[in-house]
């Protein structure tokens, strides 16, 4: 893909080619702090965040940022870790408006930090949901079977 | 704004003039919407993580219940993703009998659109109209899968069973008569009715811009202007050996997306007959055992639902469950753009807007 040397040519070093096949495209950065100026570069070929994968390798997390567009079938995805200790990333919301709900969701199942989302909140789940359930140290026990969100005793 | 003269005001979860569990918060100022935000999530029963507990062979019924209204594409697409995964080449067969019942599918689930949209502007005649076509598909995939909603027809490698004897016929007959009830009696009830033009002419448009910041995709993209299907544009199963066109509108507005369905349905019938006509013999299910293990990869698999572009992120290590499943719904991000859309219009186009985006909250809420 003609991007793909674009941005191999702007991020010597930091970024990392794993599959380039004529629709698909997978890179990966080793620093989060690169993210926002990344999806700068992405967005000149990219329109939409179409989706944010989050996989849960404790104690490491990997980011998936699917980007697509509306002229053709191309895909990018972008690999990003995050640590267990700095379990922060910067929102690419004001970027691709459509990552607004996308992180919402990768907050609310994960537990990750979206520094500067305008709206970060619980959106699937009750906002007093215990715990974050894609997590695989999540236990699924009596306690969250018989959770109703309400104080009562019967 | 000032906020002094508005009404807040709670619709839904439950009322009848929802879709599903969706539930908007308006915040009303005489009969104008000043500001309208959303709220998800009430029907959330954790699939993905549903999804890590089960064997690959045995997550089909959790698929059926994604998209209730669509639950052969939701089959199709899982059982496409585990296939890419697992290298299974599955038969000539079994490749066209999923797009027939796929586009079955898709001719259901417009109808059910179409019903429900008549309903919500006041035309109780359409949807009982609407429904009693769908029951003629609906009697034809109890006949091939045995179930109706939830048909769990599609299993890793192919399907569960072959087309029974003769049903051949029974679908180009239903066919010729949904083709005609379309061409004919919805125009009479719906795109011609002076009261319904008046009701969705002109409300709520959605331009280009919004569609790309929303991340839009589907009939509803198509009806503001922008050509892309990907049934044309990577094309999957048979849709590259069969001739149909892509119906576009470019007004955005409610009756735009009305149409593009409507239109929809007629290519589907196209494609169908084209299916029948050069469904070739042969075995229909390649011989896969029940658990299987796939090594570490992710995989990604993109097909157009009836409600847009619905996508599966399957991460795998090596065991016989998936490591991670994420379901990338369309409604999900139609839903989000209501809060841009939904704003300075009256509360009584609210429902008519929402119904054009037709959400299926089992899959927004997954």
């Amino acid at each position: 893909m003609a991007t793909l040397d674009k941005l191999k040519n702007g991020f010597k070093g930091d970024l990392e080619v794993l599959t380039d096949e004529p629709s698909l495209s997978v890179i990966s950065i080793k620093n989060k702090k690169l993210l926002k100026k990344l999806a700068w570069q992405i967005k000149e070929e990219f329109d939409i965040l179409y989706s944010l994968a989050v996989v849960d390798y404790s104690p490491n997390f990997e980011l998936n940022y699917i980007f697509s567009n509306y002229k053709n079938a191309d895909i990018l995805i972008l690999k990003v870790n995050i640590t267990e200790k700095d379990f922060a990333i910067d929102s690419i919301t004001d970027i691709f408006s459509s990552a607004n709900w996308e992180e919402r969701e990768a907050y609310d199942l994960f537990g990750i930090k979206f520094n500067g989302h305008p709206d970060l909140r619980r959106i699937l789940l009750p906002e007093d949901w215990p715990g974050h359930p894609l997590r695989k140290d999540f236990k699924v026990d009596d306690e969250i079977r018989n959770w109703t969100g309400l104080d009562l005793k019967f | 704004m000032e906020k002094e003269n508005s009404i807040r005001l709670n619709i839904g979860p439950v009322h009848p003039a929802m879709h599903g569990v969706l539930k908007l918060i308006l915040d009303v100022k005489g009969d104008t919407i000043i500001k309208a935000q959303t709220e998800i999530g009430f029907l959330h029963r954790a699939s993905e993580k549903i999804a890590e507990m089960r064997y690959f062979a045995n997550y089909y019924p959790i698929m059926d219940k994604l998209d209730y209204v669509s639950a052969l594409n939701m089959e199709i697409l899982y059982a496409s993703v585990v296939e890419k995964a697992a290298n299974i080449e599955i038969p000539k067969r079994a490749v066209y009998i999923r797009t027939i019942m796929a586009e079955i599918q898709r001719i259901m689930s417009h109808l059910v659109f179409i019903g429900s949209f008549g309903e919500d502007i006041g035309n109780m005649t359409g949807f009982i109209w609407a429904l009693r076509e769908r029951e003629l598909l609906m009697n034809i995939v109890e006949k091939i899968s045995g179930g109706r909603l939830a048909p769990m027809y599609i299993c890793n490698g192919g399907m569960f069973y072959d087309f029974p004897q003769g049903i051949e016929e029974d679908i180009l007959k239903a066919l010729s008569t949904i083709e005609n009830k379309v061409n004919h009696e919805y125009n009479a009830m719906f795109t011609k009715n002076q009261i319904f033009l008046s009701r969705t002419k002109g409300v709520g448009i959605l331009t280009k811009d919004m569609v790309i910041k929303y991340g839009i995709t589907g009939p509803i993209a198509r009806a503001s202007g922008i050509n892309r299907d990907l049934r044309k544009v990577s094309p999957y199963l048979a849709y590259d050996k069969v001739d149909f066109d892509i119906p576009i509108e470019n007004d955005g507005d409610t009756y735009s997306r009305f149409v593009v369905r409507t239109r929809e349905i007629l290519e589907s019938i196209k494609i169908i007959r084209q299916c029948i006509k050069d469904l070739p013999p042969g075995p229909y299910k390649a011989a896969v055992p029940w658990i299987i293990r796939i090594p570490k990869k992710d995989t990604l698999v993109k097909q157009e639902s009836p409600r847009g572009e619905m996508g599966v992120f399957l991460v795998t290590d090596g065991g016989d469950k998936p490591y991670r499943l994420k379901l990338r719904s369309p409604t999900f991000f139609a839903i989000h753009a209501l809060e841009g859309l939904l704003v300075n219009i009256r509360v009584a186009d609210a429902f008519v807007i929402v119904a054009s985006m037709d959400p299926v909250m089992g899959e927004v809420d997954r």
